[in-house]
């Protein structure tokens, strides 16, 4: 993408609430997401022409959110797909408005993640075994917890990982909601809350499993010639891997390869490439954090430390506001509340723009104290580089870099 | 009808591959797909070779032993299949066959749940990377089968490995 670089920008974002209990559809919240980031971008439906959405068949298609907000499209499209979407799509929208086919992308996520279709399958598993589930579900492994558990002991089988070193993710992560008022668990964590929380399924604890969460979603992606005459300081991408896969025959990602080596490996060299950076040169990332282990293996994948030290690294300070290169700067899918990955991408955009709305009573000037006490700041000073790193398996993920 | 831990097994006709898995485990057989052309083995069933993407196979009967490479131990159950059996090692196992192919870091490795001589979830305290296991198979009732796992009397294949708190490996 070197021909790409910086043409393409973030420009609007937007968030319903964070809850457990919504009472209201998927639709109701994918017209306020997708409204409130227009409202941001200063942009009016006339200015909106292309659509984006994925989902798990629990969500509302973009052409009744359109529809709702009046809205035409020239282009839209929802796909099926986890935490590894909302980059690719951005990737997507960018080509969907190089060749012309529209102008300006609305990309959103909406789900009642708690009240109506929860990701960890409680509730939504077909009472029949057929097909596929002899090879994977009549084994007794369902949720994503049970998938991806065997990867996660194999890494501290092969490299001495303990749970306390990965307590340290949420530790980080829930420092970091202390400091955002939409955080759903701002309570600060210890490592001792996580390892004596109860088992999911071992090496995994409660306190390691991400929140449940319904809410709604947006951002809008232009081109940067269009970012320059909008509202807000665009956030200009400056490379972006979608959907990138580790070999996975029959969809195990346990078959072939390292099994605790995942799809980031792949992605970092596309993804860096295209922005013609490195890890050094990344101020804050946005991890998939669907669990604790996920985040140290994509911080591991793309390079911020070598296979197998990312038990030391997580738990060294680094990922944390005050450290060199903060993790989830809004609490993450542990703490702030579970997007299936999109406000991972929002947060970094608010960070770029030093405009995180945290308790500082300047942040919408960008105005931050730096004290990252609790109930205090929660944006990291002088960030000119995010790096988002999308997860939807240890099989498959997605990367993302923006710039100021 | 077939079932397994009280929940319906219905393989539909358009599915023979899954069929076919199961009927030959009724019988004592654990099979897995065997690439015509390359002749290379492969799990989770599949529908082209992953290796040389011939669509030509034949079922092959393998020893079933294997050593366990990875495992978890399920407390908190999701399928109403499952909540009853709590806590359950499901275990990833190694086979002796094709290790090492095509990749030092590839092999058949094959989820199963790890079942004692009763055929109840093994104890966690007998879990563990390293250890011997053997194909063991649950009669599903129908003709069909399904294959799990039991510790074999084989030694283990290298100092076991189990989860402890705190756990870190010496240097």
């Amino acid at each position: 993408m070197p021909g790409l670089r910086d043409q393409y920008a973030v420009v609007g974002i937007g968030m319903t609430e964070f809850s457990r209990n919504s009472g209201r559809t998927t639709r109701a919240l994918g017209v306020e997401a997708v409204r409130a980031a227009m409202i941001d971008a200063g942009l009016g439906a006339g200015d909106i022409d292309g659509m984006l959405s994925y989902h798990g068949n629990d969500s509302t298609t973009s052409p009744v959110i359109a529809g709702d907000l009046g809205i035409r499209l020239n282009f839209y499209m929802d796909c099926s797909g986890g935490g590894s979407s909302t980059e690719a799509l951005i990737g997507l929208a960018m080509g969907a408005i190089e060749v012309g086919m529209c102008r300006t992308v609305v990309i959103f996520r909406a789900m009642n993640g708690y009240t109506e279709a929860r990701i960890g399958g409680t509730g939504r598993q077909a009472p029949v075994f057929r097909g596929a589930s002899v090879d994977v579900a009549m084994h007794g492994m369902h949720s994503a917890a049970q998938s991806f558990a065997p990867s996660f002991m194999r890494h501290m089988y092969e490299y001495g990982t303990t749970s306390e070193q990965v307590a340290h993710v949420k530790v980080a992560h829930s420092k970091h909601a202390s400091n955002n008022p939409r955080a759903l668990y701002p309570q600060r964590m210890t490592v001792e809350d996580v390892v004596n929380s109860r088992w999911i399924t071992k090496p995994l604890h409660l306190l390691d499993c991400c929140v449940e969460t319904d809410n709604g979603v947006a951002i809008i992606v232009t081109s940067a010639e269009h970012a320059r005459d909008l509202r807000q300081a665009p956030a200009y991408i400056m490379g972006v891997a979608g959907r990138v896969n580790k070999e996975q025959p029959g969809g195990s990602h346990w078959s072939r390869g390292p099994i605790s080596r995942v799809a980031g490996y792949y992605g970092a060299p596309i993804v860096f490439g295209q922005a013609g950076v490195g890890p050094e040169d990344v101020d804050v990332t946005g991890s998939y954090d669907a669990f604790t282990f996920t985040t140290m293996l994509q911080l591991e994948a793309y390079g911020f430390c070598a296979e197998g030290e990312g038990g030391g690294y997580v738990s060294s300070g680094i990922i944390e506001l005050g450290g060199a290169r903060p993790n989830n700067t809004a609490g993450g899918h542990l703490c702030e509340g579970y997007t299936h990955g999109i406000g991972h991408v929002v947060e970094n955009v608010r960070q770029l723009r030093h405009q995180a709305d945290d308790f500082c009573t300047g942040w919408a000037e960008g105005k931050h104290t730096y004290d990252y006490s609790e109930g205090g700041c929660r944006q990291v000073k002088d960030v000119e580089i995010a790096m988002n790193l999308g997860w939807a398996s240890p099989a498959t993920g997605s990367a993302l870099i923006m710039r100021r | 009808m077939a079932e397994y831990l009280g929940v319906k097994v219905e393989i539909l006709s358009n599915d023979p591959e899954h069929r076919e898995f199961l009927e030959h485990a009724g019988q004592g057989r654990f099979v897995l797909q065997k690439c015509e052309d390359c002749a290379r083995l492969r799990y989770p069933i599949g529908n082209a070779c992953p290796f040389c993407q011939a669509l030509g196979w034949s079922w092959e009967a393998v020893s079933g032993r294997g050593t366990i490479y990875s495992y978890q131990i399920v407390t908190h159950g999701i399928h109403p299949a499952f909540r009853g059996v709590t806590p359950y090692p499901v275990v990833l196992v190694e086979l002796d066959e094709q290790r090492g192919v095509p990749t030092e870091y590839d092999g058949l490795r094959i989820l199963g749940l790890l079942v004692d001589t009763l055929g109840q979830p093994e104890h966690e305290e007998r879990t563990g990377i390293g250890l011997r296991v053997q194909v063991d198979f649950a009669d599903l009732g129908d003709g069909l089968g399904l294959p799990r796992f039991r510790l074999s009397d084989e030694p283990a294949e290298h100092p076991v490995w189990q989860y402890t708190a705190g756990f870190a490996r010496p240097a």
